[in-house]
Formats: structure tokens, sequence, C-alpha cells
């Protein structure tokens, strides 16, 4: 249907084979001259005062070059967004990860070693490991400084009038759904190198999605220090992985500058596996109660939803993932009368972060649970229940997000046909769906939700592309590329994408939201647009045509059907740049969609655009064992314009797998505090073999604002995987599952306890 | 990971007398895919890893068609086992448990040997041997003795050999007429997997195809080693193998079975699972039986 040459092409990934070949160099190989390795020590308890510290054995250890303590972070230094979290703890540690000292050492061994030279006396306090139990007036206090471990934050909102709808509701559903915490599994583990120059400007080269935000974090560090009007450049090498957890800053890389500007020597900290499985941040856990209601004919009138999210010890963007969650509570189906309150507890468990949907998979593995439950309880086929309540185009939902456009309809249609083209009379054999929203024109949940890019293009055509945006695996990379080569008439081989370093590439919030398709890919537009109107200038004035009538395509600028007047692009460049008062061709573009930050009773239209979705699954469940084998998997998703359906693809089935984990088998084993299972053998990641056939649809509904009509699809494809295994298990042996993962255990359980059988 | 010197002999006996230089400071390595992880995690600090893969009849694998003897070198990989036909054919509960060990490149360096002496409670290739009657052949700096393979292990981590022995193959006696053989790793992932529980069967029955003459039902992660259910075999032995003495023999197998809670599992879970299992392998011997028939 559209006319592009190089957007909506399945151009592999640019830097697959430089991966495949083990070329790429991740933070892992960075070596710089004169590099020392740090380690950090963490606490031996989940709460527990500290008496002493003696460090004097590791200092005194050969190649030692310092120690660091709680007593050597400036007062100042905290991180995450409450500031509750200095890097290295000092008097208290109030978690198995918390960090209680740190080295840097001629080698890693070496570091290693002066950790276990560390003597540490410890007061062990009783912790607290429920967040129910923690709200409890008599529970310890996890920070004695603050009354309550309920923390002060504003998660609260009622659209409507939840109280008189359920009064006039003939249905109501009601019940308590939790999900646990699961980790992002990036390949490549955490990592930084940190070294100042002369004057004590700082360098870090660092795995983070957010490196303008990381950059201020660092900034505050360095003004901590002391060190103020000082510079920080942050480098980022190849990333294996995202998915959320680079979000924040985290303490490793405030100790590997603290180590840095001590010795006056670069320092290396990267985490071995099991580091980053206990010393990175998970997905929020919550415990969930729900209540939804509809009219006889279905309709939904109300959803009233409490939640409590454990905290743990520290605070990061965990805290705040009910401000998304609110978009599926407010506005995944229409519904007018809503009503949020969550909680954020503080308790001795670690802490959480940004992951993948940002608490939407946890928020729609209720909702969709409950919509099913609803439908029963009505007696309503479930699609169609859910097609009643879709969402449409044109729709402002209770919280105020202007819908634009809206696939849900073709998404239900398409995965209904294809669940039903199978006869489902098997035994023990079910299908289940669920849907999705989500932000699908970047977000504003900072104060710009911008992000620039600069262009330019040399004597031969090529052109590289200076941007905020962020590549972390995903293929930022590609899109920006394509994007830019469909604008100026380019291949995707002309357009060199720099992203990794402060100094070079403008600002950019950050690759979260599923925005950066959207927003960086603007930005890239907006600046090819601007290169593209002096091509087009130029080429008016050499061609001796309007410059209306002319079209760049396949390096070539040409006006169609017109022989006589083409020209290779190339050459049209080195005549603009030699020729007397030459020129050369660059431009720059910031681009901050018209979003708009939550007011204070959290309206308003959080993005440009949303996306929508549904999964359809259809389950075998052995009744016997309780294990769930999928059988089939649709995800239909409406995502505005492909700039590239490989990748977008390829963003589905990831989604997809990482959904069906967490739905069947992801899990971090806590135990008062501490983490149980910190490898690939016990927590257990789906492998190759467990991926299933997935089914992926795109339909493209062109949106208005992005870039060739392009929306945001970088989170959707995990949000509702959950729901959507839940519901078809339901289907097949008639047990609900309230809480993730589904293991086999939990079904077998449900299943005998539906049949009443004692367990022994 | 502490450094250490690797040595590769080609013999047995030089293999023996490496370690008798080196005693404690050395460990023998098959495939390494346990050794290497535990001098990693630096659970172990060997100075000398001694290589077996050099000695070339420790990769001996081969049937005595005279005799019906199966030999299996200490060094065969699991992929060696998992891709011979006659293996897959004659011996299903080997490859049953072999083929789904780990990875494909855990299988292709992983020997059955390495998986044995390791003697973890959750070693996927011991199942087969001992329900197969395996004997292992030991060499030492005292010479040789074999051993049945149920009688191998001594706790987790911890098998009857003395310091510097080598194991050098697992002998499979013929098998009767009429037998077939089963295994299954209940877990929760397809690959990668450390079982919940594994579930290995073998039943011999008469001319009749039906009655039981012998049996074995031998348990992975249900004790602190591999394990055999003896009550639940005398139960079958002598009967009409069909689906109700078979669950029957699955609640004693349970009942015989020491899981534990633990947090990759419960142990109620495992139990019922036992109980599952072990019919339904029971089933699959069967029907191997008539297929084969
Ligand atoms: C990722 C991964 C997945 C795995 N998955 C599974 C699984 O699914 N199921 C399973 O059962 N195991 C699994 N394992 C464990 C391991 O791969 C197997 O136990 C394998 O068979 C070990 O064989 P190896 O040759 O690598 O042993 P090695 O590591 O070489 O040796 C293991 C032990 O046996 C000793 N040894 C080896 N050969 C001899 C010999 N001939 N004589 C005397 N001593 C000897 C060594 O000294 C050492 O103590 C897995 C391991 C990894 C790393």
């Amino acid at each position: 249907m559209s006319n592009y040459n190089v957007v909506g092409k399945r151009i592999p990934k640019l830097d697959a084979a430089q991966k495949a070949m083990g070329r790429a160099e991740y933070i892992q190989d960075i070596k710089l001259p004169g590099m020392l390795y740090g380690k950090i020590l963490y606490s031996k308890y989940a709460h527990a005062k500290i008496i002493k510290i003696d460090i004097s054995k590791a200092k005194a250890l050969p190649g030692v070059h310092a120690v660091l303590t709680g007593n050597d972070v400036p007062e100042k230094m905290k991180m995450g967004f409450y500031k509750d979290n200095p890097p290295i703890k000092k008097g208290k540690v109030c978690s198995f990860r918390d960090e209680v000292a740190a080295v840097a050492a001629k080698t890693p061994e070496i570091a290693k070693k002066a950790l276990g030279l560390i003597e540490i006396e410890y007061e062990e306090l009783e912790g607290i490991f429920d967040p129910e139990k923690a709200m409890e007036k008599e529970s310890p206090l996890v920070h004695e400084h603050s009354k309550s471990n309920v923390l002060n934050l504003p998660w609260k909102l009622h659209y409507g009038d939840v109280e008189k709808a359920q009064e006039e509701a003939a249905f109501v559903v009601e019940d308590r759904f939790t999900t646990t915490w699961v980790t992002h599994c990036c390949m490549g583990t955490s990592g930084a190198v940190a070294l100042f120059d002369a004057s004590d400007n700082l360098t870090i080269y660092t795995n983070t999605q957010i490196p303008s935000l990381a950059q201020k974090d660092f900034l505050e560090s360095l003004k901590a220090m002391g060190l103020k009007n000082k510079r920080v450049r942050v480098i980022k090498p190849i990333i294996g992985g995202g998915f959320g957890s680079k979000l924040d800053t985290y303490a490793y890389e405030h100790i590997a500058i603290l180590l840095a500007h001590k010795c006056r020597k670069p320092v290396k900290l990267i985490f071995d596996r099991m580091e980053e499985f206990t010393a990175t941040s998970t997905r929020q856990p919550a415990i969930i109660d729900i209540k939804q209601g509809c009219d006889k004919d279905g309709k939904l009138l109300f959803r009233d939803i409490k939640m409590i999210l454990d905290n743990g010890a520290h605070t990061s963007w965990g805290a705040t993932t009910p401000s998304v969650m609110m978009m599926p509570i407010t506005s995944l189906y229409r519904v007018d009368n809503v009503r949020y309150d969550a909680k954020c507890v503080y308790t001795n468990n670690t802490y959480s972060q940004a992951m993948r949907g940002y608490g939407n998979p946890q928020a729609t593995f209720a909702i969709e649970s409950s919509i099913d439950m609803l439908a029963e309880k009505a007696g309503i086929d479930p699609i169609e229940f859910r097609r009643i309540n879709r969402n449409h185009p044109g729709d402002i939902t209770p919280q105020g997000f202007k819908i634009t456009t809206c696939g849900m309809d073709l998404c239900l249609d398409t995965v209904e046909k294809e669940l039903r083209k199978t006869a489902s009379n098997e035994k023990s054999v079910g299908i289940g769906i669920a849907s999705l929203i989500h932000v699908g024109g970047g977000a504003r949940i900072y104060k710009s939700d911008g992000c620039g890019a600069i262009l330019k293009i040399d004597d031969y055509g090529k052109v590289d592309v200076f941007t905020g945006g962020t590549d972390m695996g995903q293929g930022l990379d590609n899109i920006t590329a394509q994007i830019v080569a469909e604008e100026l008439g380019l291949l995707v081989e002309d357009i060199n994408v720099v992203h990794s370093d402060t100094d070079v590439c403008p600002w950019d919030v950050g690759a979260h939201a599923s925005r950066s398709t959207f927003v960086a890919g603007n930005a890239a537009l907006g600046a090819a647009k601007k290169v593209k109107a002096k091509l087009l200038e130029f080429g008016s004035e050499i061609l001796d045509t309007p410059a209306e009538s002319l079209v760049l395509r396949d390096r070539l600028i040409f006006v169609p059907n017109d022989p006589e007047k083409s020209m290779p692009i190339d050459k049209l460049l080195r005549k603009a740049h030699f020729s007397p008062g030459g020129t050369m061709l660059m431009a720059d573009h910031f681009y901050d969609p018209a979003n708009e930050n939550l007011g204070k009773d959290f309206k308003g239209n959080m993005s440009m655009t949303y996306t929508f979705g549904v999964h359809g699954v259809r389950v075998k469940v052995d009744e016997e064992t309780g294990k769930v084998q999928v059988l089939e998997y649709v995800a239909a998703h409406d995502v505005g314009q492909a700039i590239n359906p490989l990748l977008l693809e390829g963003q589905v089935y990831g989604g997809v797998v990482m959904g069906l984990g967490y739905a069947l088998s992801e899990e971090v084993v806590h135990q008062n505090g501490k983490n149980m299972n910190a490898n690939f053998r016990d927590y257990k990641l789906f492998t190759a073999k467990d991926a299933v056939k997935i089914t992926a649809y795109v339909f493209e509904t062109p949106d208005e604002e992005g870039p060739f009509g392009a929306k945001g699809i970088g989170e959707p494809g995990c949000v509702p995987t959950a729901p959507a295994i839940a519901n078809a298990i339901y289907d097949a042996v008639g047990v609900r599952i309230t809480n993730l993962p589904i293991t086999p255990e939990k079904v077998l359980a449900a299943i005998k306890e539906k049949k009443k059988r004692p367990l022994n | 990971m502490k450094p250490f010197k690797y040595l590769s002999p080609t013999t047995v006996e030089e293999a023996i007398s490496f370690y008798g230089q080196h005693s404690e400071t050395a460990k023998y390595v098959a495939g390494g895919t346990d050794v290497i992880v535990k001098v990693k995690e630096g659970w172990i600090e060997p100075d000398f890893l001694i290589s077996l893969k050099k000695i070339t009849e420790l990769s001996d694998l081969h049937k005595n068609e005279a005799t019906g003897e199966l030999s299996i070198g200490a060094a065969v990989t699991h992929a060696t086992l998992e891709k011979s036909l006659m293996i897959r054919n004659e011996y299903p509960i080997i490859y049953d448990a072999v083929s789904n060990i780990g990875s494909l490149q855990i299988r292709n360096v992983g020997t059955i040997g390495g998986n044995l002496i390791n003697a973890v409670p959750s070693a996927d290739g011991a199942i087969p041997m001992i329900a197969l009657d395996g004997v292992v052949l030991l060499h030492g700096p005292d010479g040789e003795r074999s051993c049945a393979v149920k009688d191998l292990f001594v706790s987790p981590y911890k098998t009857i050999l003395k310091p510097g022995e080598i194991l050098k193959k697992i002998t499979i006696p013929p098998q009767r007429p009429h037998t077939g053989s089963a295994y299954i790793k209940f877990g929760r992932r397809a690959a990668m997997e450390l079982p919940l529980i594994g579930i290995g069967v073998l039943l011999t029955v008469e001319d009749d195809l039906e009655t039981c003459t012998k049996a074995r039902i031998c348990l992975g992660v249900a004790a602190p080693t591999p394990m055999r259910a003896f009550e639940a075999e005398k139960l079958l032995v002598g009967k009409k193998i069909n689906e109700d003495i078979l669950r029957q023999a699955g609640e004693t197998a349970a009942d015989e079975s020491k899981v534990r809670d633990s947090v990759r599992g419960k142990a109620w879970h495992r139990k019922e699972m036992i109980r599952v299992q072990v019919r339904r392998m029971g089933l699959a011997c069967m029907e191997i039986i008539w297929n084969n028939n």
C-alpha cells in the first residue's frame, strides 16, 4: 500500500553479524591503561546494625589500591528518585543486597580476596519481609527515620463514582491476584568503567538506557563529592540487553566513580552472573485486590483496585510503576468509574526497577483475569464481552487519554478467528485471550519527553546521525537509519548512527516507555527533513527545475519521467560543497511530543498515541502433573506503521516469550530476604526449546504523529501474556490461578482442591 | 579462577601415575561440565587437571553381539549415546535420559562417566544405568574392581571411588526378550533443566506379554542418592501388568521415596509425580514391549 523504499522493509539488524561473530565490544571488553578492578562486598544479613568494620587487613593486601566503606561516601550521595539509598551503607544494612564496602585492586582476583579480608561485626535486627505485615504498627521499621514503612507516594485516583456504579451493577466479581519478583536476565551483565582526567572531569563507560539522566545523576554525585563545575561524559558500549534494568543508576556506577577518584586511575566494576541476579533490581511485585462490575448486558460499569507493592529496602523506579498501571486500570476497555489506590511498603527484600511494561503486565494480569471471571458471571462469551467494552478511536478515557488510532477490534476479530480454527472439544485443552493498551507515542514522565538528533552528510552521500536515542539491542539504530534513508532517498548502508556518547550526542530522556521509534525516530526525521529541504533547494538550482518536482530515491535526485533531470545525490553534494561560497549539509532537530504531564488527579494525555493488542493462546493442561503446554499463540497488535517488520515481529516474539516465562516459570525465590536461585539453573528463564510458535499479526494503523505513522511496540508483547494463559487454563480445566508464576505445582494443587482430594 | 595445569595422558595407567605424582592437588576431568564450573566458582582449586579425553579406550561404545553385553566407556558423551540408533532402539531408557541433559553444547562434551562420578541426586544418566543393572569397572593404583551402579553412590557428590581410581566403563548385562524401559525427567523447562524428579522404569514380561518377571523402578532427586524403589518393584514381579497394578507401584514408590521440600519444589508434588510417572513410564515400557513383538 505504501510507496516507501526503505521504511517497511525487512532489513536485518545492522549489528547482528558483528555480534554473532563475537566482534561486538561490550563493557566487559573495555580495558584502559592502568585500569584497576573494583568489587563490592554485600551485607550478610537482611537487617542488621553494623557495629564495626575493620578494613586494615584488606588494605594491607598487596595490589589493593583502595577500600571504601559507608564512611567514605559523601553524605549527600544518594541514589533513586526517593533519595533513600547511598551507594555504600553506613551504620545499618536493610537487605542482603546492601553494599557495605568496596575495593579497587590490580586484578579482579586480588579484589575478591580483599573482600574476604574485610571484617564486619553485625548485630542482627528483626527483619520484615511481608509488605502487608510491614504496614502494621507493631512491625519493625526498615528505616527508623521514617515513621512508617509505607512510603509517602501519591498513588490514588477516583474517577466517576465507584460506589454508585457498584450498586447499579448486575454482576460483580472480586479477587486477589499476586505477582512476584522476576528479573530481566540480560545476557550482558552490568558494569561500568570510570575515570577522571587531570582536572577531575569524569568519563564513565556504562550500560545505561538513560545516558542524559545518568549524566545528571553522576553530576550530582560529583557535586556531593565536592567536585563542582565538572563535566561528565557518559559513553555507552554495545549493550547486551536492557528491558528497563538500566533506567536508573546503580550503586556499582557510583562506587566505580568513588574508587576511580580515590585511586586516580580508571576503575572497572563488572558484575558476575550471581551479582546480576542478586544486586540488580527486579520487576515490581504486587498484591492486587480487584473488583469489577458490569450491567446485565455486559457493559463494564466500574473497576476498583487496591494494591500493595513490596518496595524492598530502597527505592527505585519500581515504586513509580503505579503511574503506568493507571493506564490499563483507567483505560483498558471503556469504563467510566475507576478507583485505584496503591501503597508502596518498605521491607527487607530487594528493591525493584522498571521492567518491560513498567507495571502494565502486573495490572493487566489482574484486570484481564478478572474480566474473564466477570464475563462468566454475566454469562457472556469472554471474547464477546471484550468486544462490548473495547476502546474506540476518538475515545477520551477517564484519565484523559485521547485515543487516536485503535485497532483493538481488528485484533479481537483476528485472534478469535485464529483460535476458533481448531475445534476445541479436546479434554483439558482450553483457549484464553487478553488485551492490552500501552503508550505508543512516548510518555511524559519527566519534564521533557524529548530527544535530539544531529545529522550531517558528506561528499559521498554518507550520513552520520548523532542521536540521543539508545540502542540496547532492540534495533533503534536500524530504525533510525531506515527513517533517515527513506527521507533522504538513500540506502540504509549510507547511514551511520552514533548513539554512544553524551559528548557528541544530544539529549534524550531515555530508552523507555516504548518511545524510541516514535520520539527518537521523529527527532531523526525532523533533522532529515531539514537536510532534505536543502538538498531539494540545491537540486532545484542545479537541475534547473522547481523543487516540488524533484524526488529523492535510490541515491538519486530526479524529476520522474525526465531522464535529463537526474543526478546522483553525492554528485549534487559535491557540487554544493566545492563551488564558491560552498556549503555542506547538516541539521539538528529536537523533538518533544505534545504529550502531557499527568496533573494532580493523574489526568492528562500522557502519550501522543496508544498501542493496542490482543493475545490468544491455546493450552493443554496435564491434569495429573499440573503442567501447562502452550499449543498455539496468536499475538495481534496495532502498530501504526512497521518501520521494519522483521524487528517489529522480533519485539513481539521476544515480548511473548518473556511474558510466557512470567506466566509459567520465572520467579526470583526469596527466603527471608535472601535470593535462593541466583543462577540460570534455578531461575527458570524460558529456553529456546521452551519457546512456542507465535503467530504475530501486525495491523498497520498509520498514526498521524508517528514517524511515517509508527507507534511504539517495545513493551506490549509481554503485557497480556500471563492473563491469556491463566484464562486458557481456566477454560481447559476450570481452575483459576491467581498468583504468578503458574507452576505445575500450583495448577495441580488447584485441580486437587477442586476435586477435594487432600494433599499429602 | 585459580590457574591449573592441564595434563593429557593417553592411557589409564599414565593417568593414574599422574595422579600418583600430584595426589589431592590433581583432579580427573572428562567433559569438564561439572569440574570446570566448580573451579570457576572457586569451590575446588586443583593445581592439575588430568584429562581423560585422550584415552581412547574410555570412549569406546559397543555391544558384544555374541554375549549381548553392552559396554559404555566412561568418556562416551551424552551426544554419542543420544545419536546411536542401537541405544535408541534397544535401550530407550538411556536415550530418554541423555537426550534431555542440559543443552546440545553440554551433551556434546559431557560424559556418562562424569555424570555418575559427580554423583548428584539429580544425575539423569545414573537412573538408566541403575535400571539396566549396570556394573562399573574401576581401575586404581591397586588394580581393578567392579561394583553395581546402584552401589556406587554414597551421598551427594560422593561415590565409593578411592583416590586416584578411574571409572573405565559401565557394562550392561544382556537384556532379556520382552523388555521395555523408559525415563522421564519432570521439570518446569524443556532444556537446561534440573529434574524436579527423575523416574526410570524397566519391565520384562513373559511370553504372554503380560506377566512381569523383572521390574526396576529408579528415582532421581527422591533421596540423597539415586535410588531404587524395591518394594514397588516387588509388587510388580509375578503380576500381570496393567494400569491398576502400575498405579499401586506408583503409590508404593512414592512411599519409599525420601523426597523433601526445597526451593525447587515441594515434597507433596514430587511424590505425586512419582505416583503418576511410575505408572506412565510403566505403560510406556509395555507399549515398547508390544511394539517390538
Ligand atoms: C549448563 C549445564 C547443564 C547441565 N544439565 C544437566 C542435566 O540436565 N542432567 C544432568 O544429569 N547433568 C547436567 N549437567 C551436569 C553435567 O553436565 C553432567 O553431569 C555431565 O555428564 C558431567 O560429565 P563431564 O564429562 O562433563 O564431567 P566432568 O566435569 O569432567 O567430571 C565430573 C566429575 O567426575 C569425575 N570424573 C569424570 N570422569 C571420570 C572417570 N572416568 N573416572 C573417575 N572420575 C571421573 C571428575 O573428576 C569430576 O569429579 C549440566 C551441567 C551444566 C554446566
